[in-house]
């Protein structure tokens, strides 16, 4: 019996109830990573701030790693929430799934506390092991490595086993196999080799391919999901453009890893291989253009929750954006030679992250919430109007788009002086980092990281109240789900 | 292999390869909306954003030193025939995959 407008478990499923569980985690470390990057700025501005008390490089590493975590989080909670209502069977090992999410949160808190408190120390086999593995993005020590992959396989275990007993779609298939990759791939980055470029080779498997593989295949699952549950596209057509974009997205993007080969040593083939695919992987963006005008005119975009449509629209924006326009200005190895790793980097990082993942998590969150509130009404005539969801999103964009600015702007600084000018010598680097126009960059990134911050507040109030109190139910869309 | 570009192109490089997204999108924009409405006169703007997509690219080429070399020659060509061929055949799949619900507006087919 579904509770309207309360928060109540018994309106959830048992995998939405792990999933809340996976949201909630992803929200506070959504929220850590906006705070640790808010302090890894400011130490930008002044380099002494909290020195010896809190690294930049600690900052940058939590401000990092809480981004990968939380997004994984938000992934991981995503597959539980649409888990039995695709396979119409309920979770297979759901206890099994409940244990791992308990291990798993209590592992991240206890890596991210000795990130906190063993900041510097000798580098030894055992610091591998227990307190930092020392790659860029993904520092976890190896036990907490091994704990990741076991946790992503029982995930895969509930996937496959549950799909396998229950109805088996085309979302399921792709999703099962999907899993199968994530915890593959994941592999790749946990043994050393002493040759650095051959170490790095395997280490931007991880990377890359998880991002632009393994993260985007799940993302157009949730996705198919989204659009079904949200407009009520039938399903017969959402599948095949699940098949067709993860075909075009496979197409470029698995040897678009080459463009990460430039210049760690790897033999002279990888500036052909990593050109011709970057330049082809904003294709399969301007096919999804068409294919969103085509859906959109047919059935005049009519929703049942008004804050995750708009939050699935600022995933497309935000994807073709950081994804496409951002990567493609830089991805050519003829100029990446002076961009790769600069402010510019960051810049595209910032976008592409946030418009490709974080986006449409947050549309999740949404779907979570109105289900959570018994199907509550989430459409037009929200009280006040709706200002907190649209607040949220307006200065959440806004922030983000003017940190990418900023950012774009120190960039172009650095690979102006830094590279071209000084030949990546240390006196470069000093000169870009002290020039007027980097450092203005730096403070406008700050500025609108503040407003981020402000929009991430709101957010969560909003995510807290919406709905609360309504008696209105959803608006029902059709589909053939 | 590569030519590593100059200076002086910095700019240019990175503001052409941001009009060839920017092009790319708007003439599938255009494409899919003169198709959707039936609209014949969005066609011709839609051209004319490949034809700025065409200009973009060819600066961004030589801009980028790719001309001087055959391989990146061809993937110049390639993507040209690539962003020129995709939104047709987009929209070939969507009417396909659309053929079996009830579409509001018929489809223009043939210009």
């Amino acid at each position: 019996m579904a509770t309207l407008g309360m928060l109540d478990s018994a309106n959830l499923n048992g995998g939405q109830k792990l999933a809340v569980k996976y949201f909630t985690v992803a929200i506070v470390l959504f929220g850590a990573q906006i705070l640790f990057g808010l302090l890894s700025g400011l130490q930008y501005l002044y380099p002494d701030f909290l020195y010896g008390v809190l690294d930049f490089s600690v900052n940058r590493m939590v401000h990092i790693n809480a981004l990968v975590v939380w997004l994984l989080y938000g992934f991981l909670g995503s597959v539980y929430w649409l888990l039995e209502e695709e396979s119409q069977h309920e979770v297979v090992g759901l206890k099994l799934g409940n244990l791992i999410y308990w291990v798993l949160t209590a592992a991240v808190t206890v890596v991210v506390l000795v990130y906190l408190f063993v900041q510097i120390g000798p580098g030894k086999e055992s610091s591998i092991w227990l307190i930092n593995e020392g790659r860029e993005y993904i520092e976890a020590p190896r036990w907490a490595d091994i704990g990741i992959v076991v946790s992503v396989l029982v995930v895969f275990f509930n996937v496959a086993a549950t799909f396998s007993k229950g109805r088996y779609t085309g979302i399921a298939g792709v999703l099962v196999l999907d899993m199968l990759a994530l915890f593959g791939i994941y592999l790749a980055g946990m043994f050393y080799t002493t040759n650095i470029s051959i170490d790095q080779y395997w280490w931007w498997w991880v990377i890359h391919l998880w991002v632009e593989a393994t993260w985007e295949v799940m993302v157009a699952c949730i996705m198919a999901y989204g659009l079904m549950k949200v407009l009520g596209v039938s399903r017969k057509i959402v599948e095949t453009w699940l098949y067709i974009e993860v075909a075009l997205m496979f197409g470029s993007g698995i040897l678009g890893l080459g463009h990460h080969y430039f210049w760690i040593g790897t033999p002279e083939y990888w500036f052909s291989i990593g050109g011709f695919f970057s330049a082809l992987e904003p294709i399969p963006l301007v096919a999804m253009v068409v294919h969103a005008v085509f859906d959109a005119g047919a059935r005049h975009a009519k929703n049942n929750n008004h804050p995750a449509m708009a939050w699935l629209i600022a995933h497309a924006f935000g994807n073709f954006f950081g994804a496409g326009v951002w990567g493609f200005m830089h991805t050519l190895p003829q100029i990446n030679l002076y961009t790769h790793g600069t402010q510019w980097s960051a810049s595209h990082g910032h976008l592409a992250f946030f418009g490709a993942y974080a986006t449409i998590i947050i549309a999740m969150f949404y779907l979570g919430i109105q289900r959570w509130r018994g199907g509550t009404w989430m459409s037009g005539d929200l009280p006040g109007n709706g200002w907190k969801w649209k607040w949220a999103l307006g200065l959440l964009n806004l922030g983000m788009v003017g940190m990418t600015v900023a950012m774009l702007v120190s960039g172009y600084v650095q690979s102006q002086i830094e590279r071209a000018i000084e030949g990546s010598t240390w006196m470069g680097y000093f000169a870009a980092q002290i020039h007027p126009w980097f450092v203005q960059g730096m403070w406008w990134r700050e500025v609108f990281g503040v407003m981020f911050l402000v929009g991430f507040v709101l957010l969560v109030w909003d995510l807290l109240t919406i709905g609360k109190g309504e008696s209105r139910k959803m608006i029902e869309v059709s589909n053939a789900a | 292999m590569i030519e590593p570009a100059s200076l002086g192109n910095f700019f240019t490089i990175f503001f052409t390869s941001a009009m060839v997204i920017m092009l790319g999108a708007l003439y599938a924009l255009l494409f899919a909306f003169s198709r959707l409405k039936g609209d014949k006169r969005l066609m011709p703007l839609a051209y004319l954003s490949y034809a700025g997509l065409l200009i973009s690219t060819l600066f961004l080429a030589d801009a980028a030193n790719l001309l001087k070399h055959p391989f990146w020659t061809v993937i110049v060509a390639f993507m040209l025939v690539g962003y020129l061929l995709a939104p047709h055949a987009i929209w070939h799949l969507c009417v396909g995959t659309h053929a079996a619900e009830h579409v509001e507006v018929e489809p223009i087919k043939n210009y």
